[in-house]
């Protein structure tokens, strides 16, 4: 078979310094979510009531929170609640999204017609009304809020791999390749997949973000990590029972997940000026 | 609006609202009426009926007069019956009732209207109350006799009770079982304007009033003429609007914002004796806690003093048996009492068989020693729930924590899927032994399912075994420490009411007598 070769997408260095400092930030982010046992300072679920509600000082940086266990350490195990919840959602739904998108965009018809009917009736709804649906149903706990997020983001993922499928199926390389003979299977996964990934991966990014939201929300309705476990939402929701005597409770896991979301959002955004959309180069 | 406009222009939003919902002062209540917000655990009472109810609030005590009036010492006092005898026999109560005492709709409160009363109580959902009375006879318009079945130490108890909160029969019957949904008529200090199910009521004074109980200085007219009780489910919403005004009294302070108020020049707080317990609950009816030296190496592991301080923040006392402590019946013999022992904890754990493994969790043929530990989501349960699952893990008790908000865990509690739950109850009474661990109340109330013959011999003898007070105390006593040596529960904390009160504008008096702000209280309140 001949090769067809169907670069699209150039890419330009994001040389932008927000863009540098997000990204360092994310990258710290995971380093410590991946290594959080070794690098917390104490345990993140080691109650000591002699120190509780204790302001931030060296000996705990984040300050103590109400059963005087250290903030910061469960900040850091928060993360990798919060990012492992995110990321296993979003990258179900991206593979899901992308796998239904393509056979949807490819084939159409009555099967695009019927997919793309049931997708869309999860738009109808607001996410975080999805998810809580979901968590009644599935049970609360990390892998009911994975379920819910990666359903709550699924139809997005369809939508845009359906799109960009549909749009690429039209041009010339594809009519060569058919007329070539290749197989439906190795048009859809060798030829218009790696094209559609592009602008996937970046929505998946900026979905990351808002996952973190959505996780933190379920997390702060107590639907999502189960105690000790610490989770940013639930740190947060745990914490407005003493905004006024430990405000550092709330405070500082709310700043993480806008700190994370906001960091997302401009690495997302980088990327999207970085790729070139428009220049949809075609060799063959 | 591309990402970066919208990304500043919510942070703008989120800063904008934040700080409004810091700065904008809530409406000062109203000058010519008190706002009361009721105490969450009174919240949701979806009619004033006192004979049907099962969940009434301070309001019915203002709505309605009960025959005797208690005081927080557990000492009976005259309010509608000035005086009352009981035969050497238990068997025979004589009542002599306040004369010119009229309902809110002008009927006269008589004999009669004690008769058709107390047979009310049949087939209702507190038939308790009545049921060791045989008959009611008229001795004359203000004399009436109860004969009984059986003789009933906690009769007196019961005719203080909201729930012998005494109504209008004309309006009662007139009603046609809708009574206390759209008016509520009894004899008391105040009247019924208005009732919305879970949001408020409005009464307003009762210019006929001159019958208050000993209780009280002021037997008249209150001098506080409209009461709004409100019903806020939130808790920081509760503290908002004591803490800016907006309501005059609130009578449960939720604890975590105790210290907060405490700061306001303006609220004064008062602590109200203890009424309720919080308790670590076993389903005794499957494994592991159907073993008894598992429930007492729990029961051992367990140290109540980290509760009392870190969800307290020291109010209330640690629990180390089932009753309020103020009642006769909680004064079991030491022994009984359960308290921290960690080694013992250990060493019984052994002895079950659940031996030690190398990761710290104890197991018995190849099953690790993990169990559900459930509790309501609200902040103190959920606290307590966190500081019970660190105390298990050091002996090798792999607790995990579930949250339910109060309704599900009800539903749940009642399917048996559950193995420790964070309870509590809110009752000055030791019925409340029969209430909880009775087998005939197996699923609910008894969702510990305790059954077992020895300690339902003692029950049934402690609830109808005794023909006066003294006997009562003797045989509840004795079943209190059946159950507390069969380790069915785990006391934790004894807690107390905290009740704010907006100084600027009302005076409440020096001395409560009630165990709440009552109908007594409020009839001596005063503006400032």
């Amino acid at each position: 078979m001949t090769t067809i070769v169907s670069e699209s997408r150039r890419l330009r260095l994001p040389v932008s310094v927000p863009a540098v400092v997000a990204g360092l930030f994310i990258v710290l982010l995971v380093v410590s979510a991946v290594l959080a046992p070794t690098i917390a300072p104490y345990a993140y679920d080691a109650q000591n009531i002699e120190v509780m509600n204790e302001a931030p000082s060296f000996a705990h940086f984040f300050g103590t929170d109400e059963f005087g266990r250290d903030v910061l350490s469960r900040i850091i195990v928060g993360a990798q609640t919060s990012l492992s919840v995110s990321v296993t959602a979003v990258g179900f739904s991206v593979l899901t999204g992308l796998v239904l998108g393509s056979v949807c965009g490819y084939f159409g018809g009555l099967v695009d017609r019927i997919l793309m009917t049931v997708i869309d009736l999860t738009w109808s709804f607001p996410e975080i009304l999805i998810a809580l649906m979901l968590v009644a149903v599935v049970g609360a706990g990390l892998h009911g809020v994975i379920i819910a997020v990666a359903i709550a983001y699924l139809a997005q993922f369809t939508r845009l791999t359906r799109t960009q499928v549909i749009q690429l199926k039209k041009e010339a390389y594809i009519d060569a390749a058919v007329n070539l003979g290749a197989s439906d299977f190795h048009i859809l996964f060798r030829h218009l997949l790696p094209n559609a990934l592009a602008p996937v991966l970046v929505a998946a990014m900026l979905a990351t973000g808002d996952a973190i939201i959505l996780e933190a929300t379920l997390g702060f309705f107590g639907l999502g990590a189960q105690p000790p476990t610490p989770s940013w939402g639930a740190m947060m929701s745990s914490g407005t029972a003493q905004l006024f005597v430990a405000p550092w409770v709330i405070i500082i896991p709310g700043c993480a997940v806008a700190l994370t979301v906001i960091a997302l959002n401009i690495v997302g955004d980088a990327l999207i000026d970085s790729l070139d959309f428009r220049n949809k180069a075609r060799e063959g | 609006m591309n990402r970066r406009e919208l990304l500043i222009s919510s942070s703008i939003l989120a800063i904008a609202s934040t700080s409004l919902f810091s700065n904008v002062a809530i409406a000062a209540a109203s000058p010519s009426e008190a706002t009361i917000v009721l105490s969450s655990d009174e919240n949701g009472a979806p009619h004033l009926d006192p004979i049907r109810a099962t969940l009434l609030s301070v309001t019915a005590g203002l709505i309605y007069d009960r025959l005797i009036a208690m005081s927080n010492d557990h000492t009976f006092h005259p309010h509608l019956a000035e005086s009352w005898d009981e035969s050497e026999d238990g068997l025979n109560w004589t009542f002599v009732l306040k004369k010119n005492v009229r309902f809110h709709d002008g009927e006269l409160f008589n004999a009669d209207t004690v008769v058709w009363w107390i047979s009310k109580f049949e087939g209702s959902a507190n038939q308790h109350v009545s049921s060791a009375i045989d008959r009611v006879v008229v001795v004359d318009e203000h004399n009436v006799r109860f004969e009984m079945k059986r003789p009933d130490p906690n009769l007196l108890y019961n005719l203080a009770s909201y729930f012998m909160g005494i109504p209008s029969p004309k309006a009662y019957e007139a009603a046609a079982g809708n009574f206390g949904v759209i008016e509520a008529v009894g004899t008391g200090p105040y009247k019924l304007e208005s009732f919305a199910v879970g949001q408020e009521t409005v009464l307003v004074a009762n210019e006929e009033y001159a019958w208050g109980s000993e209780l009280s200085e002021n037997k008249g007219v209150p001098e506080i003429k409209r009461l709004v009780l409100r019903e806020i489910q939130d808790s920081s919403a509760t503290f908002l609007e004591m803490d800016t005004g907006g309501a005059d009294i609130l009578m449960g302070v939720p604890t975590e914002f105790v210290p907060r108020l405490a700061l306001n020049a303006d609220v004064e707080l008062r602590n109200m004796p203890a009424t309720g317990v919080s308790y670590l609950q076993f389903n005794t009816s499957s494994a592991p806690f159907s073993d008894r030296l598992v429930r007492q190496a729990i029961a051992h592991a367990v140290d109540q003093e980290p509760i009392l301080k870190a969800v307290f923040s020291g109010s209330g006392a640690t629990a180390h048996q089932f009753l309020v402590s103020s009642l006769e019946e909680s004064k079991v013999q030491p022994e009984f009492l359960i308290r921290k022992d960690t080694e013992k904890a250990k060493q019984l754990l052994d002895q079950a068989g659940w031996l030690l493994g190398s990761d710290g969790i104890r197991t018995k043929n190849g099953q690790p020693l993990k169990v559900r530990l459930w509790s309501a989501s609200e902040t103190a349960y959920k606290r307590m729930a966190e500081i019970v699952q660190a105390q298990l893990k050091p002996v090798g008790v792999i607790a995990e924590v579930a949250l339910f908000d109060s309704a599900s865990l009800r539903d749940a509690l009642r399917k048996g899927d559950h193995q420790l739950v964070i309870s509590h109850y809110d009752w000055d009474n030791a019925d409340i032994l029969d209430w909880c661990f009775s087998a005939k109340n197996i699923p609910h109330p008894n969702s510990s399912r305790w059954d077992n013959p020895r300690s339902e011999k003692l029950r049934e003898d402690a609830m109808s075994g005794a023909r006066n007070w003294r006997e009562r105390v003797a045989k509840y006593k004795e079943y209190h420490e059946n159950l507390l040596e069969n380790f069915v529960f785990v006391p934790l904390h004894e807690f107390e009411k905290t009740v704010a009160v907006n100084r600027s504008r009302l005076a409440i008096p020096e001395r409560i007598r009630e165990t709440t702000v009552g109908s007594a209280t409020l009839l001596d309140t005063r503006w400032q």
